[in-house]
């Protein structure tokens, strides 16, 4: 507005200036010129420009009081030849200009300036300029404003507020994992060519995606911000789900754009209305291009947690409003045969970061990872569409199979709390398919090895066992010393008494020995009693026993061996004497033939039984 | 014939002497049945506070076993209350150093806790001599040695008494290589109690405990250790221990800090 209004100010001077030019004509007088706009506001970059129409040195600028030197003062000269009915003028023009900030608010004097032109001090006029608050001549606020960095080294400005880059959110106190978006937007009052950016806006703690297609024609409207008309385009615009709750920075959206700024003249005639006349814009429609670098602020989201009451179990970061729905292709298949189970979850929110529902299959069914595919629709209201997940599945086995209810929960935004969606239960019934063995190739055995799921410590001992007071140790105690001692004692006992037992048992032959005489006397003596009372029968009994008893029990010879040859041989070995041995043998013979002859017995009775005695005295004599 | 008649009885002996010490090892059992069922009911349905004090009320009367000891150190487990898990874990394994169930929660226990402590490399000899001594406890060593000390003396009888060559020659072989092990076996029962009764193990209780350099509050702070690591005690002065962790580290820490195995 202000500009337009210059514009036509500047426009009427000129016509007025063309009228006096002609009518004063060329009365040259040395002026130092000092000109600036006559209202600004606070932070406003303007130029101050002293213009002397000669040469002129030792250019003493002005003591400035509310204003910061930006930059300057910059000299620079020009001159021109001007012929007019057979006139020539040599005019030769310095200016020097300042480029200064008001930095407070008020009416401000900027006191002469002094340059010498031949030893001549020439005074300018002085400047009352108006600095006025920020805000009434800035639009837009503080957020999402930037200065744009004066690179060019001409004399060539920009208005801080010519071009601007700005962040809109839609919400800065979104739920964790509700939806929110981001329109990085420019406003130009000059056109802008080129537009690179140079940093893309970076959302850590943020899952984002890009609404702005590639090669897509910035639309452009024009909007009015605090009286003044811009151009404004979305330049991107994002979809943003927070994946953690706090404070998150958003890393703004960096760029760099060439802002087709018009030219200000470097020549002045002094005049006020050649200037203007040639610096019209019908005259110099030349543009100069200035490269700005734009740079939006930072946004700060304060994510708010999601309740920590009531999250149910199998609860995954889904945030929104949403269905599930499952579908199983068939529930009755034979062996290798494939089965289809569709999860659809539809809805609005933050969609692809369901990534998995929790489904446990049968440990017999061969499964795969699910295909997952999305129809999702993204804009400015939000995320939605579905997200489809198709499970593959193999049963190896025969049998009655149950696909267990599987739970998907979300937080509903609207009702503010957890929702829990719960599939049906499926009961998959596999029966044994033919020609199994030809449809799988099994590599080595068809043994499985078994597959651990989780870690735990193993069971307490259910049955019931013994206990005992602490302390009480067998080794070391006096049962364990007894168990020790005792079964070697009664061993080295069970020794000493074997050891004697055997020892005893070898005498045996020496005990027979000693008995033979024994046995034969008492033999002998009872074949004596049997001759007193005359029982022959008897007493050839006894005294054909004593004998070969004694012979049997002294030479420990069985009775089944005993015979005459034996007895002699028997004899003969233990060096009985020969005579000995031939009575010892008639004797026997005698006893026999007594016994078993006819006649009288009586007389031969006495006979044996002396000869028997005499014997068996001879032969322990002769043994001794 | 008074020989022969006094193998039999030599038997006889043995089983009268065998019966009454099977008695004696079951005598007082069935008395503590029902406090033991109580706690593994507590524990089959969750419970395992209530399990813990079962368990302990029996621990309390001055008794023992492997079993109640991992019982208790099961629902310790359950109760993530690691280092008392660990603790009765221990005293499990100083009972019956080779059940296989105590070892293996013990790791899963172990692998829980925050300390993880690269043991020193031990002498082989001593290692292989060690887990061999850990494969049975020192009673079941005992009992081994024992019984094969009786078969020993059992086959030297055979090969004294017998008059077979056959026989005779077998009964003295075999009967010479059992009474080898049955020597092994009460070797081993020694170093096992040996070691039972010379190493004072402890586990740290508190959850994180500053090891000192000497008996001192005030001395130099040399290394931290976490509830459930195991130390060995070397050494006491007052309240102040000596402990020796399985890197070799030593240093000092107040009695409040552990429990003993």
């Amino acid at each position: 507005m202000y500009n337009n209004i210059y514009m036509v100010f500047r426009r009427l001077l000129l016509v007025i200036g063309f009228l006096a030019m002609f009518a004063a004509g060329f009365s040259q007088e040395v002026t130092l010129t000092g000109s600036a706009k006559t209202t600004v506001s606070v932070g406003e970059s303007f130029t101050l420009t002293y213009t002397l129409n000669s040469q002129g040195t030792d250019f003493r600028g002005p003591r400035l009081t509310g204003f910061d030197v930006i930059s300057g003062p910059f000299t620079s000269t020009s001159s021109s030849i001007q012929s007019y009915n057979g006139r020539t003028t040599v005019s030769v023009h310095y200016s020097f200009q300042y480029i200064l900030q008001a930095n407070r608010e008020g009416t401000f004097d900027i006191p002469p300036a002094t340059v010498n032109v031949d030893r001549r001090t020439i005074t300018s006029n002085s400047i009352t300029i108006k600095v006025m608050k920020t805000g009434t001549a800035q639009p837009g606020n503080s957020q999402g404003q930037q200065y744009g960095n004066s690179q060019q080294q001409s004399n060539v400005q920009t208005g801080p507020n010519d071009v601007m880059l700005k962040a809109y959110v839609s919400n800065t106190n979104p739920l964790q994992g509700e939806g929110i978006s981001v329109t990085y937007k420019i406003f130009t009052k000059v056109p802008v060519s080129q537009i690179m950016f140079s940093k893309e806006p970076s959302f850590p703690g943020f899952w984002s995606q890009s609404l702005t297609k590639e090669k897509e024609k910035l639309q452009q409207y024009t909007q009015v911000i605090d009286g003044q008309q811009y151009i404004v385009a979305d330049l991107r615009k994002y979809t943003l789900f927070p994946l953690k709750s706090g404070r998150l920075t958003i890393e703004p959206l960096e760029m760099v754009c060439q802002a087709q700024i018009k030219r200000q003249s470097k020549s002045r005639t002094g005049d006020p209305f050649f200037d203007d006349f040639f610096n019209d814009s019908f005259f110099n429609t030349s543009y100069t291009p200035v490269e700005k670098s734009l740079r939006a602020s930072p946004l700060v989201i304060n994510v708010k947690p999601l309740p920590s009451a009531g999250v149910p179990g199998d609860f995954a970061g889904a945030v929104g409003n949403f269905t599930f729905h499952t579908e199983l292709d068939r529930t009755r298949v034979k062996t290798n045969e494939a089965i289809n189970l569709k999860c659809v979850v539809s809805g609005e929110g933050n969609l692809q970061l369901i990534d998995k529902l929790n489904f446990t299959f049968p440990p017999d069914f061969e499964t795969y990872d699910p295909k997952v595919s999305n129809d999702i629709r993204s804009s400015e209201k939000g995320v939605s569409g579905s997200q489809v997940f198709e499970y593959l599945i193999i049963p190896r086995k025969p049998g009655k199979f149950i696909l267990k209810a599987v739970p998907f929960s979300f937080f509903d935004l609207k009702k503010m709390k957890y929702v829990t969606l719960t599939s049906p239960e499926y009961t998959i019934e596999v029966e044994k398919g033919t020609g199994e063995a030809a449809n799988i190739t099994y590599t080595g055995s068809n043994h499985e090895e078994i597959k651990y799921i989780g870690s735990d410590i193993r069971h307490i001992k259910n049955q019931a066992f013994d206990v005992r007071k602490s302390g009480e140790y067998f080794f070391g105690s006096l049962a364990f010393l007894l168990w020790l001692v005792i079964p070697l004692a009664l061993f080295f006992i069970f020794i000493i008494l074997f050891r004697k037992f055997s020892k005893r048992r070898s005498d045996v032959v020496l005990m027979k020995n000693l008995r033979a005489t024994k046995i034969a006397r008492k033999r002998l003596r009872k074949a004596e009693l049997f001759l007193k009372e005359q029982k022959q029968e008897e007493f050839y009994v006894e005294i054909s026993q004593a004998l070969w008893g004694y012979l049997g029990d002294k030479f420990s010879l069985p009775v089944a061996e005993l015979s005459i040859d034996n007895v002699k041989q028997t004899l003969i070995s233990k060096q009985v004497s020969e005579d000995l041995i031939q009575n010892f043998i008639d004797t026997l013979n005698n006893t026999e033939y007594a016994r078993f002859a006819p006649g009288e017995k009586s007389g031969n009775m006495e006979r044996v039984f002396n000869e028997g005695l005499a014997v068996i005295s001879r032969i322990e004599r002769e043994l001794k | 014939m008074s020989g022969k008649l006094n193998l039999p009885v030599f038997y006889k002996g043995l089983m009268i002497i065998c019966i009454i010490s099977l008695f004696s090892f079951s005598l007082f059992a069935s008395e503590y049945q029902l406090q033991v069922a109580k706690g593994n009911t507590a524990y089959s349905t969750g419970n395992y506070k209530e399990a813990v004090q079962a368990y302990t009320s029996l621990v309390t009367q001055g008794l023992e076993s492997t079993d109640l000891f991992y019982n208790l150190g099961n629902s310790y487990f359950k109760l993530n209350d690691m280092p008392h898990a660990i603790l009765w874990y221990e005293r499990a394994k100083r009972l019956d150093p080779g059940n296989e169930d105590v070892t293996f929660n013990l790791n899963v226990a172990n692998s829980k806790i925050t300390d993880k402590i690269e043991p020193l490399p031990e002498f082989f000899l001593k290692r292989w001599l060690r887990s061999l001594t850990d494969l049975f406890s020192v009673d079941a060593w005992a009992k081994a040695g024992i019984a094969f000390l009786l078969a020993a003396l059992a086959l030297f009888s055979i090969y004294i008494a017998s008059r077979v060559l056959v026989l005779r020659k077998l009964g003295f072989w075999t009967g010479f290589l059992t009474l080898v092990f049955s020597v092994i076996f009460l070797i081993l029962a020694w170093t096992g109690n040996n070691s039972r009764m010379t190493e004072q193990s402890a586990i740290i209780i508190n959850p994180t405990v500053t090891v000192k350099s000497s008996p001192d509050e005030k001395s130099t702070d040399i290394f931290v250790i976490h509830e459930g690591c195991k130390v060995l005690l070397v050494d006491h002065i007052g309240n102040w221990y000596e402990i020796r962790i399985v890197n070799g580290s030593v240093g000092w820490v107040d009695m409040g800090n552990f429990e003993k195995i």
